[in-house]
């Protein structure tokens, strides 16, 4: 199966085609089984070839298939520019691979039930599928040039499915927002890779990344074409993973059904970026400079979007924001230098967030399309499952032991502490973030699950959804608790067998910050404490705050007016934007460019010559006033002008330059 | 027996015969008329493929040459020959002939024998400046191209079509007879009109009697009305009037293949002819190829009009085009002739959609418009596609092209490809925007309810661009292989010098030439190049 | 002045045989026409005399050298020349025939004057010598004046005549008086005498500037040009064919004469002609533009055609010593340009002449909205005519307009090339107007009723023969151009 991982990929692109093409007039039964057959398979391939992948016992796969792009060398033969499909496998995209399918399949399986009695079904699937393509093509991709083919293919997945409900304004808009705003990161991203070439003259992995390594690295603060580069790559990933400043189109692109919410914006394309980052490491290291500013801007997103998700009631828009704020988290953790981490949060990430949406969309599902929490509560008793799941994935989130993210937000964090460059402040602030974190999970469980209910029982009739959804969320609970063993450290007992499994790929990157075991275990075992600590206290807060019905929170808002209505609404960052860039821009190209420019000049110069010319024709017709005598005038004039022309005018054929 | 003629001329007349034969059928029996043309433009279509077997893959030069004396004096003589970028773009041409004939299969039902016969001579013109290697032949059929597309335009348009029709033969004229004045003082000069012939004098530097000005005014009499057709801005008024008020068939026409006889021009004369005067230009027009870019797209952002807004999108592309061939570095070249062929296709099938769409509803205005991929799904589906394939999507053609005008042009001028890679954000902008706003969301007007969904000669249609418009994107190579002698020559003509080595190891990592690099990458090219034209066996 | 022992010999009477045999005719003509009421008999006639007459100039070919003691010259160039207007002659006849029976006017002096006015124009062409080149500038001359009115009770023909005449003798008068003063300055009044004159003698410049002024009128070079658009309006249509085909070739072949054999005027004139050609082409071109009557349309166009070659005139005349060997091209242009123009500018008024009607009502440009549906046949070939004025490939006109920008940059006049593109584009915008009118815009109703415009057998000649020839011209211009280019033609005019 190796030696054929197109395979991989090539059956979600199947299956898209069938159902796109021919899924209109099928029964859904006829669309689930192409679908999650396609997706299925394509986890079974993908298992198969990670089993021959490490019973091959090498770390590193390559095989060239065919040259999609190529610009033969005809005078020194081969070529000056080739873009072959390749595909690649190693540890890092073993971990890619698994978690994209993987989840990809539950989440194929969750929706089958939540699209039950959706209209374009068919389409649904079809962009589904044609989205998983487009991902495992941009984790098994062995160079830039294919992975940016996944880049943009995920984005108009996530184009077509935010867009699916196209009636609404609304979706269509967060589509379209989604795509633009992603090709401003991928303009950078394209940049990224011209002067990779340039340096370089390839662009795959292999190659590129040996030779890189062997040059010396940008001094910090210096901008070599490492830097360049990498911070290029980076606006890049700041576009797909919504990072600061172009993070806005992720809440918006809410408006996509929930199943896409949990795999596109959650588990998987969202975190391209970050993988994109994580790949190029081996430029990273050669660019301090842009280290720290892939941290301070994740660190920065991390506590951004926490604080705006705090006052949020959509419950998804909550959830979307906890995203981007976890995002931040992950490239703080690859911006000091522990891409592990970085990738081990990804994964844990993957798992407990998509469980959040999944049971977010269970919940909406009970509700009959209700998403603001103001309108719910008291689900506990009613929706069981959905309940107890959700639970688990925000004590999971939240951070406490012995969950997924308590190890790999502790490990990020831990990271950060030690990085040498203003390490520490970016740990407070994460930690901050985590406390943060907790408090608005927990809000948002109160104000679903608990109190009483708030909304009109006679319309709403609340229900446990069927197995097809429950299933995948009580799969990735358990995945959500047990996930983060995986690399629990000597502290705990563990081997951290993550980083270890990953050292093939990252080793070189690491090694740096090992440090040496006493005082490590030491350090971690006071940061993990503390980080319980500041989880324990957003969990009380939430408590006191929503725990049971009382007005404190309104209290609280109204005394912190202006920065509530500030964090209400996002920090006036979309109107912003609208006003700097938008506007100006139609603006400008509408009644300067177009009405004035087009239309006024350049075409007004045209026609004004033509215009000329006819007034001067039509000037000259007076002369011909069919009056002899003035005629004979005429005639005498262009005599004298003829004799004044042959006796002072001369020619000198001679003399150069002459205008003739 | 030996054939005094070879397939090149078959290429070319085949269609002139096709109409004459046209002319003998009954007017009224419009049913035959089609018919009749489209086997024509099938059979042209055949004939043009066989040229992929004939022309050898990566050889540079002419092949299929044929070489008849025609006028003593001036010494002017029927010299065809192809070599892989003309047989693309010829191959394109008998492409899109038939697809426009379709196009208009309903839509044109007055004077319908005279629109076939004109969709043939303009099929003659074009195919004529794509084999021609005698610069006068290629004039001739230059100036043979225009009358028919002013017809279409003019009989077949619509409102305004007059005005449009004039304003597009005055601008061609206005280029072409300056072009002219530039062949025959090339002429002079050379005692030639045989491109290859031409080059040779030039090349062997033997030439005394055109002075640096002299090679500048030369290089742009030819520029201008090559800059024209493209169009370059600010050259371009003439485009959107033409494209608005032309007929489907005249639009993809147009957009498919004619603008692409300004960029073949270039390639074919501007650069060989004249690299000197290329050199001491480029940077004015790769500017003004920048400003096509960005200006072209930003326009096309606020057009209340569905069609003008696409014409001004081609403005945006054929800006990459030119910038492309303009950076003189080899894989921008390539980039460029790619992106000819894609946008034939990719912006083809635009108008082509376009065309449906005013066959429906009878009009350009999108306000008019509005959620309309309710009742026509299909419609809107193939749309979509077009559009990605137009915004560069990667395994669409529009992307290949794009990619490698930009990334060679940032080996050369890293500048430049900075600012052009904004076309890139805007084309997504315009493109998604005005397709939101036809086809999605409630519909607005009660009488679009009904519109009808692609019907099956539609379909076909656009099965048949879609599966093209796929292909290009996934097997560019095929393409690319083909053209790269044709570009490796241009590019080995207008410096003599490679000014980048493809895959040569990197200097030696001293930081220190590192920054250098990075902080003003653009002076390296630069300064070879500057050297090159000082080397060069001159024109002086 | 003349030799006196210039006693004419049989040979010196073939040399002249052209036009002998064109005056002979005309009187004929005008014999038997109270005898004769047979309109077309007459038609016949003059045909045959035409014909002839063009037939026989190659005879007098045969005979080349000086005639009556260097009067006349008789070589490839005259005979060029007879060929050229007596095949003009024939066209216009034939042309002139279904015209005089619409308009009902008498046939026989029209061919007779018709004849005359050929003659006259071959005398110009065979000239010499000034006072020569003067009679035949007159013979021509009076004929077309008398022509111009030749529609009596029509206002504007007689208008039109009064003009032509008035500004004619005018001109005429410079003419003579130029002449006057070349004589003074060197003494003789045969050209090839004057080859060693004193180039800086001012009476010798003021004489050609005055020859140049009267040829100037004829030729209607701005700001001589002022009475063609008038002159041609009024004339009966098959005249102003004529007009802009024959006198034209007359007065421009003497210029040519006038250069070859007096170098002085070479030197002289280059400027003068730098100046009127670009004031030529603009005065008939931006005139042409808002015109709305398809004669004065072509009369307009027809400045603008003089003035380009004009144009050639110049490049001749800047023939500077070391380049002199390229002047035969430019010659050469003149010569093909003007049959080139020759033919399309019959063929088309010609047509203008059918489609105008009884009293040449409709002569406005409307009245050819819709032709090409109405009558394909004629828009073609019309349409053929206004490209090949236009100068689009694979026509007559086209070949004219690029040797003559071969001309100008052989001699360096780059600007002047590009002040004539410049025109030719001025010009493409109002013949390709008359093409849309035809063919993209619908009849009025009042023409859409009329019946269609017949096109009787003489006239359906004319046609075939002006279009295929523009064709062949401009598929195979080769056979005319090696006629121009013989040595015996253009090589003894160096």
């Amino acid at each position: 199966m190796l030696e054929y991982l197109w395979i991989i990929p090539l059956l979600p692109m199947l299956g898209s085609a069938t159902n796109g093409l021919l899924g209109a007039k099928w029964p859904n039964k006829f669309i689930n089984s192409v679908a999650l057959g396609a997706t299925g398979l394509s986890f079974a391939c993908a298992l198969e070839a990670v089993r021959e992948f490490f019973a091959s016992g090498q770390t590193f796969f390559r095989k060239e298939y065919f040259d999609w792009i190529i610009v033969p060398d005809l005078v020194h033969g081969g070529s000056l520019f080739r873009a072959g499909f390749d595909l690649q496998m190693d540890q890092l995209t073993v971990i890619m691979l698994m978690v994209v399918t993987g989840v990809g399949f539950l989440i194929h399986i969750y929706s089958t039930g939540y699209m039950a009695h959706e209209g374009g079904y068919y389409r649904f699937f079809s962009y589904l599928n044609l989205f998983m393509f487009f991902m495992l093509l941009l984790i098994l991709g062995a160079n830039y040039v294919l992975l940016f083919v996944g880049w943009e293919g995920v984005g108009l997945a996530s184009y077509l499915l935010v867009g699916f409900y196209f009636l609404r304004k609304s979706a269509a808009d967060a589509g379209k927002k989604a795509f633009i705003v992603n090709r401003i990161g991928d303009f950078g991203f394209m940049l990224g890779m011209f002067l990779l070439f340039r340096t370089f003259h390839t662009l795959d992995f292999a190659t590129l990344f040996s030779a890189a390594a062997a040059k010396p690295a940008d001094a910090m603060g210096h901008l070599g074409y490492f830097t360049v580069a990498c911070l290029l790559l980076f606006m890049g990933a700041c576009g797909k993973s919504a990072q600061l400043p172009l993070y806005v189109w992720l809440p918006d692109a809410m408006e996509g059904p929930t199943p896409v919410s949990a795999l596109i914006h959650a588990a998987t394309m969202v975190t391209a970026g970050v993988y994109v980052v994580a790949r190029s490491h081996v430029l990273f290291m050669h660019a301090p400079t842009a280290m720290v500013v892939v941290a301070i801007v994740g660190c920065a997103t991390a506590f951004f979007a926490a604080t705006i998700g705090l006052v949020q009631t959509d419950i998804k828009k909550v959830l979307a924001y906890s995203t981007v704020s976890q995002l931040g988290y992950m490239f703080l953790g690859c911006g000091v230098g522990a891409f592990s981490a970085g990738i081990f949060h990804l994964m844990t990430h993957a798992f407990f967030k998509a469980l959040l949406f999944l049971a977010a969309g269970s919940v909406i599902h009970a509700m009959g399309g209700e998403q603001d929490m103001r309108k719910m509560g008291g689900l506990s008793k009613k929706i069981k499952w959905t309940f107890a799941t959700m639970l688990t994935a925000t004590l999971a989130i939240a951070g406490f032991p012995p969950l997924a993210a308590f190890f790999s937000k502790d490990s990020i964090l831990l990271s950060a502490f030690n990085s040498p460059d203003g390490g520490h402040i970016l740990y407070a602030l994460g930690l901050f973030t985590a406390l943060l974190t907790s408090f608005y999970m927990f809000r948002l469980v109160y104000l679903t699950f608990a109190g009483k209910e708030r909304y009109d029982e006679h319309h709403v009739h609340v229900h446990e959804s069927p197995w097809s959804m429950l299933g995948p969320l009580v799969i990735l609970a358990i995945l959500s608790i047990i996930g983060g063993w995986l690399a629990a450290p000597a502290l705990w007992g563990g081997t951290d067998y993550f980083t270890a499994f990953l050292n093939p790929v990252f080793g070189s990157a690491e090694a740096a910050n090992a440090l040496d075991e006493a005082a490590a275990h030491s350090l971690e075992l006071t940061l993990a404490v503390v980080a319980v600590i500041s989880a324990a206290l957003g969990l009380l807060v939430a408590f006191l705050l929503y725990g049971k019905q009382n007005d404190k929170p309104a209290n609280i808002a109204k005394s912190a007016g202006p920065v509530y209505t500030l964090l209400l609404n996002k920090y006036y960052v979309d109107e912003i934007y609208a006003a700097l860039v938008v506007n100006p821009l139609m603006w400008i190209s509408r009644n300067v460019l177009w009405k004035v420019v087009d239309v006024e000049i350049v075409d007004g110069a045209v026609n004004g010559l033509a215009h000329g010319a006819r007034e001067i024709g039509d000037a000259s017709r007076h002369t011909q006033s069919g009056n002899t005598r003035s005629y004979a005038v005429w005639v005498v004039i262009g005599a004298i002008l003829v004799i004044a022309v042959i006796f002072w005018v001369h020619l000198q054929p001679t003399v150069e330059g002459m205008v003739r | 027996m030996q054939i005094p003629f070879g397939l090149l001329t078959v290429l070319i007349f085949f269609p002139a015969f096709g109409a004459l034969a046209l002319l003998l059928l009954r007017g009224d029996d419009h049913v035959w008329i089609r018919r009749f043309a489209m086997l024509i433009a099938v059979i042209e279509f055949i004939f043009s493929v066989l040229l992929l077997a004939k022309v050898p893959v990566s050889t540079p030069g002419y092949s299929l040459s044929e070489f008849h004396s025609w006028i003593s004096s001036p010494p002017i003589n029927y010299h065809l020959g192809v070599d892989g970028l003309s047989m693309f773009l010829v191959i394109l041409t008998t492409f899109l002939t038939p697809i426009s004939m379709l196009a208009s299969w309903s839509s044109i039902n007055h004077r319908v024998k005279e629109f076939f016969i004109m969709l043939l001579m303009l099929e003659v013109g074009v195919v004529g400046v794509f084999l021609s290697l005698d610069l006068f032949l290629f004039f001739l059929f230059w100036e043979v191209m225009l009358i028919p597309m002013a017809f279409l335009i003019g009989i077949w348009g619509h409102d305004r079509r007059i005005y449009a029709a004039i304003k597009f033969v005055i601008y061609t004229m206005a280029g072409s007879i300056l072009m002219l004045v530039g062949i025959i003082w090339l002429y002079h000069a050379t005692g030639s009109f045989d491109l290859p012939h031409i080059q040779e004098v030039l090349a062997s530097g033997s030439l005394q009697i055109v002075d640096q000005r002299g090679e500048m005014l030369l290089f742009l009499a030819f520029f201008v009305a090559f800059a024209i057709k493209v169009p370059l801005f600010p050259l371009h008024t003439w485009l959107p009037d033409a494209h608005v008020e032309a007929p489907t068939a005249g639009s993809i026409m147009l957009a498919g293949i004619l603008l692409k006889m300004g960029t073949y021009g270039m390639m074919r004369f501007c650069l060989p002819l004249f690299p000197d005067a290329a050199h001491r230009a480029a940077p004015w027009i790769a500017v003004l190829a920048i400003i096509g870019i960005i200006y072209g797209a930003l326009v096309a952002l606020v057009q209340p009009n569905l069609k003008k807004l696409v014409a001004y999108s081609s403005v945006s592309h054929l800006g990459f085009v030119v910038l492309g061939i303009f950076a003189f570095h080899n894989i921008s070249m390539q980039g460029a002739v790619y992106q000819m062929l894609a946008h034939g296709i990719s912006t083809g099938g635009l108008f082509l959609l376009v065309g449906m769409l005013y066959d429906r509803k009878h009009t350009f205005e999108i306000s008019e418009y509005g959620g309309v991929a309710t009742p026509m799904p299909k419609l809107a589906a193939f749309f979509l596609f077009v559009a990605l394939s137009s915004l560069g999507l990667p395994i669409l053609n529009g992307f290949v092209g794009e990619y490698l005008i930009l990334l060679g042009t940032y080996q050369a001028h890293w500048q430049w490809a900075s600012w052009a890679a904004l076309g890139v954000i805007l084309s997504a902008c315009y493109l998604l925007w005005s397709y939101q706003r036809v086809f999605f969301g409630e519909i607005t007007h009660e009488k679009n309810k009904t519109l009808p969904d692609v019907s099956a000669r539609e379909r076909w249609i656009l099965i048949t661009m879609a599966v093209v418009t796929l292909w290009m994107g996934v097997g560019s190579a095929y393409i690319t292989r083909r053209t790269a002698a044709a570009s490796q020559t241009v590019i080995d003509q207008v410096n003599p010098q490679r000014v980048y080595e493809g895959a040569a190891p990197p200097a030696p990592p001293t930081v220190g030439a590192a920054n250098a690099a990075v902080l003003a990458p653009g002076v390296v090219p630069g300064v070879v190049a500057k050297k090159i034209s000082m080397e060069r066996p001159a024109l002086r | 002045m003349l030799p006196s022992s210039a006693i004419p010999t049989p040979d010196d009477f073939c040399r002249v045989l052209p036009e002998v045999l064109w005056c002979g005719f005309g009187t004929l003509i005008m014999l038997l026409q109270p005898f004769i009421k047979n309109r077309h008999f007459f038609t016949f006639l003059a045909l045959t005399g035409a014909i002839l007459g063009t037939g026989l100039s190659v005879i007098a070919g045969a005979y080349p050298g000086p005639g009556f003691g260097g009067l006349i010259e008789s070589d490839g160039f005259s005979v060029f020349f007879h060929l050229l207007v007596g095949v003009v002659a024939a066209l216009v006849v034939l042309a002139a025939d279904p015209y005089l029976e619409r308009e009902n006017l008498g046939t026989a002096e029209f061919y007779a004057l018709v004849l005359f006015a050929t003659a006259g124009m071959g005398v110009l062409a065979g000239a010499q010598e000034l006072l020569t080149a003067f009679v035949g500038l007159e013979m021509s001359s009076i004929a077309s004046y008398v022509l111009a009115g030749y529609r009596r009770e029509s206002l504007k023909s007689g208008e039109s005549a009064m003009k032509y005449f008035l500004l004619g003798s005018f001109a005429t008068a410079f003419f003579l008086y130029g002449i006057a003063l070349v004589y003074g300055a060197t003494g003789t009044t045969l050209l090839d005498k004057m080859g060693d004159a004193d180039v800086t003698s001012n009476l010798l410049k003021l004489g050609l500037a005055l020859i140049l002024i009267g040829l100037g009128f004829k030729v209607a070079a701005a700001p001589f040009q002022i009475w063609t658009p008038d002159v041609y309006e009024g004339a009966p249509t098959p005249v102003t064919a004529l007009f802009s085909a024959g006198p034209k070739a007359g007065a421009f072949a003497l210029m040519l004469r006038i250069f070859a054999t007096v170098p002085a005027a070479t030197h002289l004139w280059f400027w003068a002609f730098w100046i009127l050609a670009v004031l030529t082409m603009f005065a008939g071109n931006l005139g042409a533009l808002v015109q709305t009557n398809v004669k004065r349309m072509l009369a307009y166009s027809s400045i603008a055609h003089a003035g380009y070659i004009l144009v050639a005139f110049a490049s001749v005349t800047f023939m500077t010593p070391e380049l002199s060997g390229g002047a035969g091209p430019a010659y050469a242009a003149v010569l093909f340009y003007l049959v080139s123009y020759a033919l399309v500018k019959i063929g088309a008024f010609t047509i203008v002449s059918q489609i105008g009607g009884a009293g040449e009502k409709h002569v406005a440009l409307d009245d050819y909205a819709g032709l090409g549906q109405r009558q394909p046949l004629v828009a073609a070939i019309l349409s053929l005519f206004l490209l090949s004025l236009l100068g689009l490939p694979v026509t007559a006109g086209f070949f004219g307009k690029l040797y003559i920008f071969k001309a100008a940059l052989d001699s360096h006049l780059i600007w002047l090339a590009v002040i004539m593109a410049v025109n030719s584009v001025i010009g493409a915008f109002y013949y390709f107007r008359l093409i849309v009118l035809m063919y993209m815009r619908e009849p009025s109703a009042e023409i859409a009723a009329a019946p269609l415009v017949r096109f009787p057998v003489t006239v359906v000649i004319v046609l075939l023969v002006t279009a295929i020839a523009t064709v062949w011209l401009g598929v195979a211009p080769n056979p005319v151009l090696r006629f121009i280019l013989q040595p015996t033609l253009i090589g003894n005019l160096h």
